[in-house]
Protein backbone atom coordinates (compact mmCIF):
# COMPACT_ATOMS: atom_id res chain seq x y z
CA UNK A 1 0.00 0.00 0.00
CA UNK A 2 1.27 3.26 -0.92
CA UNK A 3 2.26 5.59 2.10
CA UNK A 4 -0.81 8.20 2.64
CA UNK A 5 -0.10 11.98 1.50
CA UNK A 6 1.26 14.16 3.63
CA UNK A 7 -0.46 18.04 4.16
CA UNK A 8 2.19 20.57 2.22
CA UNK A 9 1.40 23.00 5.25
CA UNK A 10 1.24 20.63 8.76
CA UNK A 11 2.19 17.21 7.80
CA UNK A 12 -0.88 15.31 8.73
CA UNK A 13 -2.42 13.26 5.94
CA UNK A 14 -3.68 14.82 3.04
CA UNK A 15 -7.30 14.03 2.07
CA UNK A 16 -7.30 16.83 -0.46
CA UNK A 17 -5.19 16.86 -3.55
CA UNK A 18 -5.32 19.42 -5.93
CA UNK A 19 -3.35 19.82 -9.76
CA UNK A 20 -3.07 22.96 -11.05
CA UNK A 21 -2.17 23.09 -14.85
CA UNK A 22 -1.01 26.78 -15.60
CA UNK A 23 0.37 27.65 -19.27
CA UNK A 24 1.76 23.93 -18.97
CA UNK A 25 3.00 23.97 -15.74
CA UNK A 26 1.68 21.20 -13.51
CA UNK A 27 1.64 21.59 -9.84
CA UNK A 28 0.45 19.60 -7.58
CA UNK A 29 -0.70 19.96 -3.91
CA UNK A 30 -1.83 18.05 -0.94
CA UNK A 31 -4.18 19.31 2.31
CA UNK A 32 -5.39 17.62 5.24
CA UNK A 33 -8.84 18.42 5.80
CA UNK A 34 -8.36 20.92 8.30
CA UNK A 35 -5.64 23.31 6.39
CA UNK A 36 -8.21 22.94 3.25
CA UNK A 37 -11.09 24.08 5.41
CA UNK A 38 -9.27 27.21 6.19
CA UNK A 39 -8.75 28.00 2.99
CA UNK A 40 -12.22 28.22 3.00
CA UNK A 41 -15.06 25.62 1.46
CA UNK A 42 -14.71 27.30 -2.22
CA UNK A 43 -12.84 25.36 -4.74
CA UNK A 44 -11.49 29.08 -5.39
CA UNK A 45 -9.94 29.68 -1.96
CA UNK A 46 -8.30 26.21 -1.84
CA UNK A 47 -6.72 27.48 -4.97
CA UNK A 48 -5.60 30.31 -3.47
CA UNK A 49 -3.90 28.18 -0.67
CA UNK A 50 -2.45 26.34 -2.97
CA UNK A 51 -0.73 29.56 -5.09
CA UNK A 52 0.22 30.56 -1.94
CA UNK A 53 1.93 27.00 -0.98
CA UNK A 54 3.40 26.97 -4.65
CA UNK A 55 4.97 30.21 -4.24
CA UNK A 56 6.66 29.95 -1.04
CA UNK A 57 8.65 27.03 -2.97
CA UNK A 58 9.07 28.78 -6.31
CA UNK A 59 12.89 30.66 -6.76
CA UNK A 60 12.64 34.20 -6.93
CA UNK A 61 14.10 35.10 -10.26
CA UNK A 62 13.42 39.03 -9.84
CA UNK A 63 14.48 41.09 -6.78
CA UNK A 64 14.24 44.89 -6.53
CA UNK A 65 17.49 46.29 -5.28
CA UNK A 66 15.62 48.85 -3.55
CA UNK A 67 13.06 46.91 -1.31
CA UNK A 68 14.18 43.26 -1.87
CA UNK A 69 10.94 42.78 -2.81
CA UNK A 70 11.25 39.61 -5.18
CA UNK A 71 8.58 38.06 -7.96
CA UNK A 72 7.45 35.39 -5.39
CA UNK A 73 6.40 37.88 -3.14
CA UNK A 74 4.57 40.05 -5.72
CA UNK A 75 2.25 36.33 -6.79
CA UNK A 76 1.60 35.95 -2.73
CA UNK A 77 0.76 39.57 -2.26
CA UNK A 78 -0.45 40.66 -5.39
CA UNK A 79 0.88 43.99 -4.33
CA UNK A 80 4.34 45.95 -5.24
CA UNK A 81 7.33 46.68 -2.25
CA UNK A 82 7.77 49.71 -3.33
CA UNK A 83 7.21 52.97 -5.55
CA UNK A 84 10.85 51.40 -7.47
CA UNK A 85 9.34 48.09 -7.91
CA UNK A 86 6.99 49.51 -10.59
CA UNK A 87 10.30 49.85 -12.99
CA UNK A 88 11.36 46.06 -12.10
CA UNK A 89 8.16 44.34 -12.77
CA UNK A 90 7.23 46.63 -14.99
CA UNK A 91 7.19 44.10 -17.68
CA UNK A 92 5.93 41.08 -15.47
CA UNK A 93 2.76 43.75 -15.10
CA UNK A 94 2.67 45.08 -18.30
CA UNK A 95 0.04 42.34 -19.36
CA UNK A 96 -1.85 42.62 -16.09
CA UNK A 97 -2.42 46.12 -16.51
CA UNK A 98 -3.77 45.84 -20.43
CA UNK A 99 -6.52 43.38 -18.74
CA UNK A 100 -7.19 45.39 -15.71
CA UNK A 101 -7.11 49.31 -16.81
CA UNK A 102 -8.27 50.87 -19.53
CA UNK A 103 -4.35 51.65 -20.96
CA UNK A 104 -1.03 51.63 -19.82
CA UNK A 105 -0.48 55.18 -20.09
CA UNK A 106 -1.47 57.80 -17.32
CA UNK A 107 -3.55 60.65 -18.79
CA UNK A 108 -4.88 62.42 -15.29
CA UNK A 109 -3.20 64.95 -13.03
CA UNK A 110 0.17 65.02 -12.46
CA UNK A 111 2.03 66.22 -8.31
CA UNK A 112 2.11 69.71 -8.19
CA UNK A 113 4.92 71.28 -9.99
CA UNK A 114 5.49 68.23 -12.02
CA UNK A 115 5.43 68.38 -15.60
CA UNK A 116 3.95 65.38 -16.92
CA UNK A 117 6.01 64.99 -19.71
CA UNK A 118 5.39 61.74 -21.66
CA UNK A 119 1.37 62.63 -20.82
CA UNK A 120 1.81 65.45 -23.02
CA UNK A 121 3.65 63.70 -25.57
CA UNK A 122 1.14 61.12 -25.27
CA UNK A 123 -1.90 63.50 -25.72
CA UNK A 124 0.31 64.98 -28.79
CA UNK A 125 0.07 61.71 -30.41
CA UNK A 126 -3.66 61.06 -29.31
CA UNK A 127 -4.62 64.96 -31.04
CA UNK A 128 -2.61 64.19 -34.08
CA UNK A 129 -4.75 61.46 -34.96
CA UNK A 130 -7.84 62.55 -33.79
CA UNK A 131 -7.54 65.79 -36.41
CA UNK A 132 -6.54 63.27 -38.95
CA UNK A 133 -10.49 61.69 -38.44
CA UNK A 134 -11.68 65.20 -37.78
CA UNK A 135 -10.77 65.73 -41.26
CA UNK A 136 -12.07 62.49 -42.83
CA UNK A 137 -15.14 63.29 -41.37
CA UNK A 138 -14.94 66.98 -42.68
CA UNK A 139 -15.38 68.83 -39.07
CA UNK A 140 -13.28 71.23 -40.02
CA UNK A 141 -13.90 73.55 -36.87
CA UNK A 142 -12.93 70.40 -34.33
CA UNK A 143 -9.89 69.77 -37.15
CA UNK A 144 -9.36 73.52 -36.58
CA UNK A 145 -9.54 72.97 -32.46
CA UNK A 146 -7.08 70.35 -32.53
CA UNK A 147 -4.49 71.98 -34.75
CA UNK A 148 -4.22 74.78 -31.88
CA UNK A 149 -3.91 72.37 -29.66
CA UNK A 150 -1.05 70.37 -31.17
CA UNK A 151 0.55 73.81 -31.44
CA UNK A 152 0.04 74.31 -27.50
CA UNK A 153 1.22 70.93 -26.68
CA UNK A 154 4.50 71.12 -29.28
CA UNK A 155 5.59 74.78 -27.94
CA UNK A 156 4.90 73.65 -23.94
CA UNK A 157 7.34 70.41 -25.18
CA UNK A 158 9.88 72.14 -26.80
CA UNK A 159 9.90 75.15 -23.95
CA UNK A 160 10.90 72.03 -21.14
CA UNK B 1 -9.80 63.53 21.15
CA UNK B 2 -12.42 60.82 21.20
CA UNK B 3 -14.69 59.02 19.23
CA UNK B 4 -17.27 59.91 21.53
CA UNK B 5 -16.80 63.07 20.09
CA UNK B 6 -16.93 62.12 16.53
CA UNK B 7 -20.34 60.84 17.29
CA UNK B 8 -21.67 64.12 19.31
CA UNK B 9 -20.74 66.54 17.00
CA UNK B 10 -23.26 67.61 13.91
CA UNK B 11 -21.96 66.44 10.40
CA UNK B 12 -23.77 65.87 6.86
CA UNK B 13 -24.15 62.17 6.96
CA UNK B 14 -26.19 61.71 10.34
CA UNK B 15 -27.23 65.88 10.91
CA UNK B 16 -29.67 67.21 8.19
CA UNK B 17 -26.64 69.93 7.24
CA UNK B 18 -25.55 68.53 3.73
CA UNK B 19 -28.58 68.31 0.93
CA UNK B 20 -30.55 65.53 1.85
CA UNK B 21 -31.81 63.00 -1.45
CA UNK B 22 -33.60 60.47 -2.93
CA UNK B 23 -31.54 57.67 -3.74
CA UNK B 24 -28.16 59.43 -3.62
CA UNK B 25 -27.13 58.45 0.08
CA UNK B 26 -23.55 60.17 -0.34
CA UNK B 27 -20.88 60.82 -2.73
CA UNK B 28 -17.17 59.49 -1.93
CA UNK B 29 -13.93 60.16 -3.12
CA UNK B 30 -10.65 58.63 -2.36
CA UNK B 31 -7.04 59.39 -4.01
CA UNK B 32 -4.16 56.65 -3.25
CA UNK B 33 -0.71 58.50 -2.73
CA UNK B 34 2.62 57.17 -1.62
CA UNK B 35 5.99 59.01 -0.66
CA UNK B 36 8.80 58.78 -2.79
CA UNK B 37 11.89 56.25 -1.74
CA UNK B 38 9.62 54.35 0.99
CA UNK B 39 8.22 50.92 1.14
CA UNK B 40 4.88 50.58 0.59
CA UNK B 41 2.98 49.93 4.00
CA UNK B 42 2.55 46.27 3.64
CA UNK B 43 5.92 45.61 2.64
CA UNK B 44 7.80 48.32 4.94
CA UNK B 45 9.56 47.27 8.06
CA UNK B 46 8.01 48.56 11.98
CA UNK B 47 10.58 51.67 11.93
CA UNK B 48 10.09 53.05 8.09
CA UNK B 49 6.10 52.94 8.90
CA UNK B 50 6.80 54.85 12.06
CA UNK B 51 9.48 57.24 9.85
CA UNK B 52 6.31 57.24 7.25
CA UNK B 53 3.30 57.89 9.65
CA UNK B 54 5.49 60.89 11.44
CA UNK B 55 6.12 62.28 8.12
CA UNK B 56 2.58 62.26 6.85
CA UNK B 57 0.80 63.07 10.03
CA UNK B 58 3.22 66.32 10.74
CA UNK B 59 2.38 67.40 6.67
CA UNK B 60 -1.02 66.91 7.17
CA UNK B 61 -1.34 68.41 10.74
CA UNK B 62 -0.35 71.44 9.22
CA UNK B 63 -3.01 71.88 6.65
CA UNK B 64 -5.70 74.80 6.98
CA UNK B 65 -8.18 71.84 6.12
CA UNK B 66 -7.24 69.93 9.30
CA UNK B 67 -6.92 72.94 12.03
CA UNK B 68 -8.06 71.30 15.16
CA UNK B 69 -8.41 68.14 13.39
CA UNK B 70 -8.89 64.22 15.19
CA UNK B 71 -5.61 62.10 14.93
CA UNK B 72 -6.45 58.58 15.89
CA UNK B 73 -3.49 56.41 16.23
CA UNK B 74 -4.77 52.82 15.74
CA UNK B 75 -2.70 51.07 18.33
CA UNK B 76 -3.82 53.50 21.02
CA UNK B 77 -7.55 52.93 19.92
CA UNK B 78 -9.96 50.25 21.94
CA UNK B 79 -11.24 47.76 19.60
CA UNK B 80 -15.29 49.37 19.74
CA UNK B 81 -13.57 52.89 18.94
CA UNK B 82 -12.42 51.55 16.10
CA UNK B 83 -15.08 49.67 14.90
CA UNK B 84 -17.10 52.94 15.35
CA UNK B 85 -14.89 54.55 12.36
CA UNK B 86 -14.71 52.06 10.34
CA UNK B 87 -18.98 51.86 10.68
CA UNK B 88 -18.92 55.23 9.71
CA UNK B 89 -16.62 54.66 6.60
CA UNK B 90 -13.78 56.82 7.98
CA UNK B 91 -11.41 54.74 8.24
CA UNK B 92 -11.39 51.07 6.42
CA UNK B 93 -11.72 47.84 7.88
CA UNK B 94 -7.82 46.81 7.05
CA UNK B 95 -6.62 50.11 8.70
CA UNK B 96 -8.38 49.47 11.61
CA UNK B 97 -7.03 45.64 11.82
CA UNK B 98 -3.59 46.71 11.89
CA UNK B 99 -1.64 48.79 14.99
CA UNK B 100 0.71 51.14 12.86
CA UNK B 101 -2.31 53.08 11.02
CA UNK B 102 -3.46 56.65 12.18
CA UNK B 103 -6.50 58.30 10.87
CA UNK B 104 -6.43 62.46 10.74
CA UNK B 105 -10.34 63.61 10.08
CA UNK B 106 -11.49 67.18 9.94
CA UNK B 107 -13.97 68.63 12.31
CA UNK B 108 -16.97 68.35 10.09
CA UNK B 109 -15.79 64.47 8.93
CA UNK B 110 -15.60 65.91 5.27
CA UNK B 111 -12.39 64.92 4.78
CA UNK B 112 -10.10 62.59 5.98
CA UNK B 113 -6.80 60.79 5.58
CA UNK B 114 -5.68 57.37 6.39
CA UNK B 115 -1.99 56.89 7.05
CA UNK B 116 0.04 53.88 6.80
CA UNK B 117 -3.38 51.58 4.92
CA UNK B 118 -2.09 49.57 1.39
CA UNK B 119 -1.01 52.83 0.27
CA UNK B 120 1.19 55.61 3.03
CA UNK B 121 -1.84 58.08 2.09
CA UNK B 122 -5.82 57.61 1.26
CA UNK B 123 -7.47 61.14 0.83
CA UNK B 124 -11.04 60.55 1.41
CA UNK B 125 -13.75 63.22 0.89
CA UNK B 126 -17.34 62.57 2.02
CA UNK B 127 -20.55 64.38 1.67
CA UNK B 128 -24.23 63.88 2.15
CA UNK B 129 -26.50 63.54 -1.19
CA UNK B 130 -24.82 63.45 -4.87
CA UNK B 131 -21.91 66.08 -4.84
CA UNK B 132 -19.21 64.20 -7.01
CA UNK B 133 -17.58 68.11 -8.50
CA UNK B 134 -17.45 69.64 -4.79
CA UNK B 135 -15.96 66.64 -3.39
CA UNK B 136 -13.60 66.33 -6.44
CA UNK B 137 -12.70 70.09 -5.84
CA UNK B 138 -11.86 69.60 -2.23
CA UNK B 139 -9.89 66.23 -2.97
CA UNK B 140 -7.81 68.11 -5.88
CA UNK B 141 -6.71 71.12 -2.91
CA UNK B 142 -6.07 68.60 -0.32
CA UNK B 143 -3.98 66.52 -3.29
CA UNK B 144 -1.62 69.85 -4.23
CA UNK B 145 -1.49 70.96 -0.62
CA UNK B 146 -0.13 67.45 0.32
CA UNK B 147 1.94 67.43 -3.09
CA UNK B 148 4.05 70.88 -1.93
CA UNK B 149 5.12 69.41 1.00
CA UNK B 150 5.79 66.18 0.53
CA UNK B 151 7.74 64.23 -2.63
CA UNK B 152 4.81 61.57 -3.88
CA UNK B 153 5.67 58.96 -5.91
CA UNK B 154 4.47 59.33 -9.30
CA UNK B 155 6.20 58.43 -12.87
CA UNK B 156 5.52 60.02 -16.23
CA UNK B 157 3.88 56.95 -17.75
CA UNK B 158 1.99 55.20 -14.48
CA UNK B 159 1.01 58.08 -12.99
CA UNK B 160 0.66 57.96 -9.23
CA UNK B 161 2.38 54.52 -8.19
CA UNK B 162 0.42 52.74 -5.74
CA UNK B 163 0.96 49.04 -3.78
CA UNK B 164 -1.54 47.31 -6.05
CA UNK B 165 -2.15 47.21 -9.64
CA UNK B 166 -6.05 48.05 -9.51
CA UNK B 167 -5.31 51.94 -8.06
CA UNK B 168 -1.76 53.00 -10.11
CA UNK B 169 -2.17 56.33 -12.19
CA UNK B 170 -4.83 58.59 -10.82
CA UNK B 171 -5.42 56.71 -7.65
CA UNK B 172 -8.83 58.14 -7.63
CA UNK B 173 -12.17 55.68 -6.57
CA UNK B 174 -15.10 58.20 -7.11
CA UNK B 175 -18.18 56.79 -5.40
CA UNK B 176 -22.05 57.25 -5.02
CA UNK B 177 -23.85 55.48 -2.08
CA UNK B 178 -27.50 54.98 -3.38
CA UNK B 179 -30.57 53.50 -1.96
CA UNK B 180 -32.38 50.80 -4.42
CA UNK B 181 -35.31 49.64 -2.79
CA UNK B 182 -37.41 50.08 -6.26
CA UNK B 183 -35.06 48.41 -8.23
CA UNK B 184 -34.52 45.35 -5.50
CA UNK B 185 -38.40 44.80 -4.69
CA UNK B 186 -38.91 44.68 -8.80
CA UNK B 187 -36.38 42.14 -9.02
CA UNK B 188 -34.06 44.08 -10.93
CA UNK B 189 -30.70 44.05 -9.26
CA UNK B 190 -29.10 41.61 -10.23
CA UNK B 191 -29.45 42.48 -13.92
CA UNK B 192 -28.63 46.23 -12.84
CA UNK B 193 -25.56 44.65 -11.36
CA UNK B 194 -24.26 43.19 -14.40
CA UNK B 195 -24.81 45.74 -16.52
CA UNK B 196 -22.91 47.95 -13.80
CA UNK B 197 -20.11 45.58 -13.81
CA UNK B 198 -19.39 44.99 -17.62
CA UNK B 199 -19.46 48.89 -18.09
CA UNK B 200 -16.34 49.08 -15.99
CA UNK B 201 -17.76 50.14 -12.40
CA UNK B 202 -18.10 47.70 -9.18
CA UNK B 203 -21.06 47.06 -7.39
CA UNK B 204 -20.43 46.79 -3.71
CA UNK B 205 -22.99 46.25 -0.26
CA UNK B 206 -22.88 49.27 2.30
CA UNK B 207 -19.45 48.59 4.05
CA UNK B 208 -17.91 48.23 0.97
CA UNK B 209 -15.93 45.18 -0.26
CA UNK B 210 -17.27 41.57 0.55
CA UNK B 211 -20.07 43.06 2.14
CA UNK B 212 -24.00 42.17 1.88
CA UNK B 213 -26.02 44.95 0.35
CA UNK B 214 -28.23 45.65 3.91
CA UNK B 215 -31.04 47.92 3.72
CA UNK B 216 -30.89 48.09 -0.42
CA UNK B 217 -27.88 49.82 -0.25
CA UNK B 218 -25.21 49.38 -2.95
CA UNK B 219 -21.76 51.74 -3.46
CA UNK B 220 -21.38 51.99 -6.90
CA UNK B 221 -17.49 52.69 -7.80
CA UNK B 222 -15.11 53.17 -10.52
CA UNK B 223 -12.89 49.86 -11.25
CA UNK B 224 -10.21 51.64 -13.79
CA UNK B 225 -7.92 54.09 -12.49
CA UNK B 226 -5.14 54.22 -15.29
CA UNK B 227 -5.60 55.21 -18.77
CA UNK B 228 -8.56 57.77 -18.25
CA UNK B 229 -7.92 61.07 -16.81
CA UNK B 230 -10.23 62.17 -13.12
CA UNK B 231 -12.55 63.86 -15.27
CA UNK B 232 -13.41 60.84 -17.70
CA UNK B 233 -13.87 58.48 -14.59
CA UNK B 234 -15.89 61.34 -12.91
CA UNK B 235 -18.05 61.50 -15.64
CA UNK B 236 -19.00 57.77 -16.76
CA UNK B 237 -19.80 57.59 -12.94
CA UNK B 238 -21.99 60.44 -13.07
CA UNK B 239 -23.94 59.09 -16.50
CA UNK B 240 -24.48 55.74 -14.76
CA UNK B 241 -25.74 57.35 -11.50
CA UNK B 242 -27.90 59.75 -13.21
CA UNK B 243 -29.81 56.73 -14.90
CA UNK B 244 -29.86 54.61 -11.88
CA UNK B 245 -31.76 57.55 -10.29
CA UNK B 246 -33.87 57.43 -12.97
CA UNK B 247 -34.76 53.63 -13.29
CA UNK B 248 -35.30 53.65 -9.64
CA UNK B 249 -37.74 55.87 -9.53
CA UNK B 250 -39.52 54.27 -12.34
CA UNK B 251 -39.64 51.13 -10.55
CA UNK B 252 -40.86 52.75 -7.41
CA UNK B 253 -43.42 54.40 -9.03
CA UNK B 254 -44.16 51.23 -10.92
CA UNK B 255 -44.52 49.46 -8.11
CA UNK B 256 -46.87 51.91 -6.49
CA UNK B 257 -48.96 52.23 -8.96
CA UNK B 258 -49.40 48.44 -9.64
CA UNK B 259 -49.53 47.52 -5.85
CA UNK B 260 -51.80 50.38 -4.63
CA UNK B 261 -52.54 49.54 -0.95
CA UNK B 262 -50.41 46.29 -0.89
CA UNK B 263 -47.78 48.86 -1.80
CA UNK B 264 -48.37 51.20 1.38
CA UNK B 265 -48.71 48.47 3.33
CA UNK B 266 -45.52 47.06 3.31
CA UNK B 267 -44.21 50.34 4.50
CA UNK B 268 -46.81 50.93 6.98
CA UNK B 269 -45.45 47.39 8.32
CA UNK B 270 -42.23 48.56 8.81
CA UNK B 271 -43.15 51.76 10.64
CA UNK B 272 -45.46 49.61 12.77
CA UNK B 273 -42.93 47.27 13.52
CA UNK B 274 -39.89 49.43 14.38
CA UNK B 275 -42.04 51.28 16.67
CA UNK B 276 -42.98 48.80 18.68
CA UNK B 277 -40.25 45.71 18.55
CA UNK B 278 -37.89 44.76 21.89
CA UNK B 279 -35.43 43.32 19.70
CA UNK B 280 -34.17 44.09 16.19
CA UNK B 281 -30.93 43.10 14.53
CA UNK B 282 -28.87 44.93 12.31
CA UNK B 283 -29.81 43.35 9.25
CA UNK B 284 -33.50 43.53 10.15
CA UNK B 285 -33.36 47.26 10.73
CA UNK B 286 -31.75 48.31 7.78
CA UNK B 287 -34.23 46.52 6.00
CA UNK B 288 -37.07 48.20 7.56
CA UNK B 289 -35.40 51.64 7.82
CA UNK B 290 -34.99 51.01 4.14
CA UNK B 291 -38.58 50.89 3.66
CA UNK B 292 -38.98 54.47 5.91
CA UNK B 293 -36.88 56.05 3.48
CA UNK B 294 -38.47 54.98 0.27
CA UNK B 295 -41.88 56.37 2.16
CA UNK B 296 -40.32 59.57 2.72
CA UNK B 297 -39.11 60.07 -0.87
CA UNK B 298 -42.53 59.03 -1.82
CA UNK B 299 -44.71 61.35 0.16
CA UNK B 300 -45.96 58.51 1.89
CA UNK B 301 -44.27 60.40 4.84
CA UNK B 302 -42.97 63.79 5.58
CA UNK B 303 -39.75 64.17 3.36
CA UNK B 304 -37.79 66.70 6.35
CA UNK B 305 -38.17 62.94 8.40
CA UNK B 306 -35.76 61.56 6.14
CA UNK B 307 -32.49 62.64 7.95
CA UNK B 308 -33.66 60.65 10.85
CA UNK B 309 -33.90 57.46 9.28
CA UNK B 310 -30.26 57.93 7.68
CA UNK B 311 -29.09 58.30 11.66
CA UNK B 312 -30.87 56.05 12.31
CA UNK B 313 -28.93 53.38 9.43
CA UNK B 314 -25.70 54.95 11.16
CA UNK B 315 -26.34 54.34 14.76
CA UNK B 316 -28.32 51.02 14.53
CA UNK B 317 -24.54 49.65 13.27
CA UNK B 318 -23.57 47.21 15.92
CA UNK B 319 -20.36 49.27 17.13
CA UNK B 320 -22.46 52.57 17.28
CA UNK B 321 -25.40 51.01 19.59
CA UNK B 322 -22.55 49.96 21.68
CA UNK B 323 -20.67 53.33 21.93
CA UNK B 324 -23.92 54.86 22.64
CA UNK B 325 -24.33 52.37 25.66
CA UNK B 326 -20.94 53.24 26.88
CA UNK B 327 -20.35 49.59 27.17
CA UNK B 328 -19.60 46.45 25.21
CA UNK B 329 -23.15 44.40 24.96
CA UNK B 330 -24.03 41.13 23.93
CA UNK B 331 -25.48 40.04 20.55
CA UNK B 332 -29.07 40.29 22.81
CA UNK B 333 -28.02 43.02 24.16
CA UNK B 334 -27.26 45.04 21.70
CA UNK B 335 -30.81 44.23 19.56
CA UNK B 336 -32.65 45.35 22.68
CA UNK B 337 -30.67 48.96 22.81
CA UNK B 338 -31.05 48.93 19.05
CA UNK B 339 -34.75 48.52 19.31
CA UNK B 340 -35.04 50.68 21.89
CA UNK B 341 -33.11 53.95 20.06
CA UNK B 342 -35.40 53.31 16.95
CA UNK B 343 -38.22 53.50 19.09
CA UNK B 344 -37.76 56.56 20.40
CA UNK B 345 -36.41 58.08 17.23
CA UNK B 346 -40.03 57.10 15.85
CA UNK B 347 -42.35 57.60 18.70
CA UNK B 348 -43.88 60.60 16.94
CA UNK B 349 -43.46 59.70 13.36
CA UNK B 350 -46.78 60.28 11.44
CA UNK B 351 -48.92 57.64 10.22
CA UNK B 352 -47.95 56.16 6.92
CA UNK B 353 -50.05 57.75 4.03
CA UNK B 354 -50.50 57.79 0.51
CA UNK B 355 -47.91 58.44 -2.51
CA UNK B 356 -48.08 61.38 -3.61
CA UNK B 357 -44.74 61.94 -5.45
Amino acid sequence: MPTPLKCSLCAATATVHLTQIVQGKVSKVDFCEACASQGGAGDAAVFKLADAVNAVVTVATLTCPECGFSDVELRRRGRLGCPSCWQIFGDALGGLLGKIQHEAQHVGRAPVGTVPVGQLRHRLQVATLEMQAAITAEDYEQAAKLRDEMARLTTQLANL
Amino acid sequence: MSVQEILADENELTHLLGAQQAVVLSTRVRLARNLAGFPFPGWAKPAHRKEIAERCLEALTKLPRFRKAHVFKMGDLPDLDRAVLVERHLVSKELAAGKSGAAVISRDQTCSVMVNEEDHLRVQIVKSGWHLRGSWNLAEQLDDALGASLSLAFSDQLGFLTACPTNVGTGLRASAMVHLPGLCLAGHMDKVSRALSQDGLAVRGWLGEGTEAAGNVFQISNQQTLGLSEEAIMRHLSGWVKTLVDQEWHARRKLAAEEGERFVDRLARSLGLLRHARMLTSSESMNMLSHLRLACDMGCLPEERRHVIDRLMIEGQPAHVQAKQGAELDSDGRDHRRATTIREALRDFPEVGAPTA
